[in-house]
């Protein structure tokens, strides 16, 4: 997409419904990868405006290095805890994966530290897989923690949500597919994320779920997502924002939809790879149950209507982001 | 010094019969499982393990409310099965240790999800060595979750019986600001306090600067420590065109010695009546403020 496009567009009065929710309307979402630690309340209420009912949110990399084990027992336990608990107050129910990422990895002392701790949390409620874990820089140690992280899965049998490194991808993505067999891991418990048009066919070929990110500027544009669901269909293909502190869009999700409506797809192939395939893939798990999508909603309606458990006194979770007034 | 001031043995056996009139067979049994495995490793992995899979092999069927009053007044209320069971598997932990029973709870609210840090916080009663989780408990309070904020501050019998003055009345005060159900917190009449009084009477002034609403039952802490002071805001909200608000200044006029407030009760003789045949009361009052 053009940048000057982008700048008029958020010149414009923030009034107006935009385009693409016409083409969306009383749709569902589930984005199978994004990281809400890192975005705010005005997301959460816009995600939950477009349609997104839930949220799979991978434990991944902070933007800088931890120093130590602590940080990531707290970045666990508020995967768990606290951010669960925010989604849960804009009706969007939240799930997470849990693992040591790949750039991580590379700190050998520390890395041996986190594993001690993950069994602790991957079998928490709503753990839905061990993620995201894989190569980076494809370094000895990167390949260590992922191959112990496996058993860990495999242990515990969770789906693994895999991320493919940005550099070498092709040659990545492979060995990271020829690890997990190697470890005797069905390639149905494994989705493999941050596909694109040069990876896609052998990891549909070999059986595994191919995760797409629609993630502006370096990973997929949201037109080139179209070209690949006309090309490969909707059978084990899902997409997801990977929102996170980077320049990124949690409607990422809802807006492909749109397009993908726009140009003539399906609406049971657009609701299979926005919606359904994550569930079937992740609910693998045991710990999906999509009766909470609706449970959550009521939970949310009744802290509108009685305010008995908001966030802070009187404090309604949606407020008008069009007023002047704040009150 | 025995670890528990209550009958644990027994109580154990009354929650596990609860549990059982509720699980599936494939359920207990596993439980079974579990106690044996802890039995012969007696480790806290062991132990860590099955309190945290508990969901995945119990379920969550909803639990009935009981009140187990020789559990210290403990009560069962708006339980899940898989919550049930883990009150009942804290109370298979070994306690005989002191340092090494404090420990492991302490291990668990640390490395807690929110449903468990909600059935630990429930549990506050049941634990052993109840002198020790006073600073775990104004930890609670510091939560802003609000189940979490709630399974220390409804019908749980911990905090009056062991908070000092200062975290009761933060507790009180938590409770007003996240609209909890401030009536169903056991032991508010008991703890009352001047201090505690004359926070609210602040607080009351700046919601009223703010234009925002009062919690009705914010009376009811004042009530027993009306005076020429505090008059004022009584006379206030009995003016109030909200008549839950009336109601509530009448409830604090018949909950005090203080003569002028009396007074002002005598002036109805409709509100005086609902008070005496017990159609008005905190609770009424209560369940009106929380529709509103």
């Amino acid at each position: 997409m053009c940048c000057s496009h982008e700048l008029k567009e958020t010149a414009q009065p923030l009034t107006m419904v935009p385009a693409f929710m016409e083409h969306i309307k009383g749709m569902q979402f589930f984005d199978p990868h994004i990281h809400m630690t890192s975005r705010t309340t005005d997301d959460y209420q816009a995600m939950a405006a477009a349609g997104i009912t839930a949220v799979i949110e991978p434990a991944f990399w902070l933007g800088q290095p931890r120093t130590g084990v602590d940080t990531f027992k707290d970045y666990f336990n508020s995967l768990i805890g606290w951010e669960r608990f925010r989604s849960s107050q804009f009706g969007i129910k939240h799930y997470c994966t849990i693992g040591l990422n790949s750039k991580e990895a590379n700190n050998e002392k520390l890395a041996e530290a986190v594993m001690e701790i993950l069994p602790l949390f991957i079998y928490k409620e709503g753990v839905v897989g061990v993620g995201e874990i894989g190569f980076d820089d494809q370094t000895p140690a990167e390949e260590k923690y992922y191959r112990a992280q496996l058993e860990l899965a495999k242990e515990a049998g969770l789906p693994v949500q895999i991320h493919t490194p940005h550099r070498d991808k092709k040659k990545g993505t492979t060995r990271s597919m020829d690890i997990a067999i190697e470890h005797g891991i069905d390639p149905k418990m494994v989705i493999v994320d941050h596909n694109n048009e040069e990876t896609v066919k052998e990891v549909l070929d070999r059986g595994f779920w191919a995760a797409f990110t629609i993630y502006p500027f370096t990973k997929m544009g949201n037109e080139r997502m179209v070209e690949v669901v006309k090309q490969y269909g909707s059978e084990r293909i899902m997409i997801n924002s990977a929102a996170d502190w980077g320049i990124s869009d949690p409607l990422a999700v809802p807006k492909t939809a749109a397009l993908m409506h726009e140009s003539g797809i399906d609406s049971n192939d657009i609701h299979l790879v926005t919606f359904r395939n994550a569930i079937t893939a992740f609910a693998q798990s045991g710990q999906i149950n999509e009766a909470d999508f609706e449970m959550v909603k009521q939970i949310d309606q009744s802290l509108k209507f009685n305010g008995s458990t908001v966030l802070r006194g009187g404090q309604q979770p949606f407020r008008n982001a069009q007023s002047t007034i704040i009150s | 010094m025995e670890p528990y001031y209550y009958d644990s043995a027994l109580v154990s056996n009354r929650i596990h019969a609860i549990i059982a009139a509720h699980a599936t067979p494939q359920a207990l049994n596993w439980l079974q499982q579990q106690l044996a495995l802890l039995q012969e490793a007696k480790t806290t992995q062991r132990f860590n393990i099955t309190f945290t899979a508990m969901p995945r092999f119990t379920g969550k069927t909803p639990i009935p409310d009981t009140h187990i009053p020789e559990a210290n007044n403990f009560f069962i209320y708006g339980y899940t099965l898989d919550r049930l069971a883990r009150i009942w598997w804290l109370l298979q932990l070994p306690s005989e240790d002191r340092s090494r029973y404090i420990a492991a709870i302490e291990d668990l609210f640390s490395a807690a999800d929110m449903n468990e840090q909600i059935t630990l916080y429930g549990a506050l009663p049941l634990l052993a060595y109840p002198g020790e989780w006073k600073l775990r408990t104004a930890e609670g309070v510091r939560s802003n979750i609000g189940g979490v904020l709630e399974a220390i501050m409804v019908h749980n019998p911990y905090p009056a019986k062991y908070l000092d003055e200062p975290a009761w009345n933060q507790l009180v005060m938590k409770a007003i600001f996240t609209d909890k159900p401030v009536h169903l917190i056991t032991g508010l009449d008991e703890r009352a306090n001047l201090q505690l009084a004359q926070i609210l009477r602040d607080y009351a002034h700046e919601r009223w600067a703010a234009g925002r609403k009062i919690n009705p039952m914010l009376w009811r802490l004042i009530a027993p420590f009306i005076d020429n002071e505090m008059m004022p805001d009584i006379n206030r909200i009995w003016a109030s065109d909200q008549i839950v608000d009336k109601e509530a200044a009448a409830l604090a006029c018949a909950h005090t010695g203080f003569a002028p407030a009396k007074a002002l009760l005598q002036q109805s003789p409709e509100l005086a009546g609902a008070i005496a045949d017990q159609s008005l009361t905190w609770v009424t009052v209560a369940e009106k403020a929380s529709v509103l």
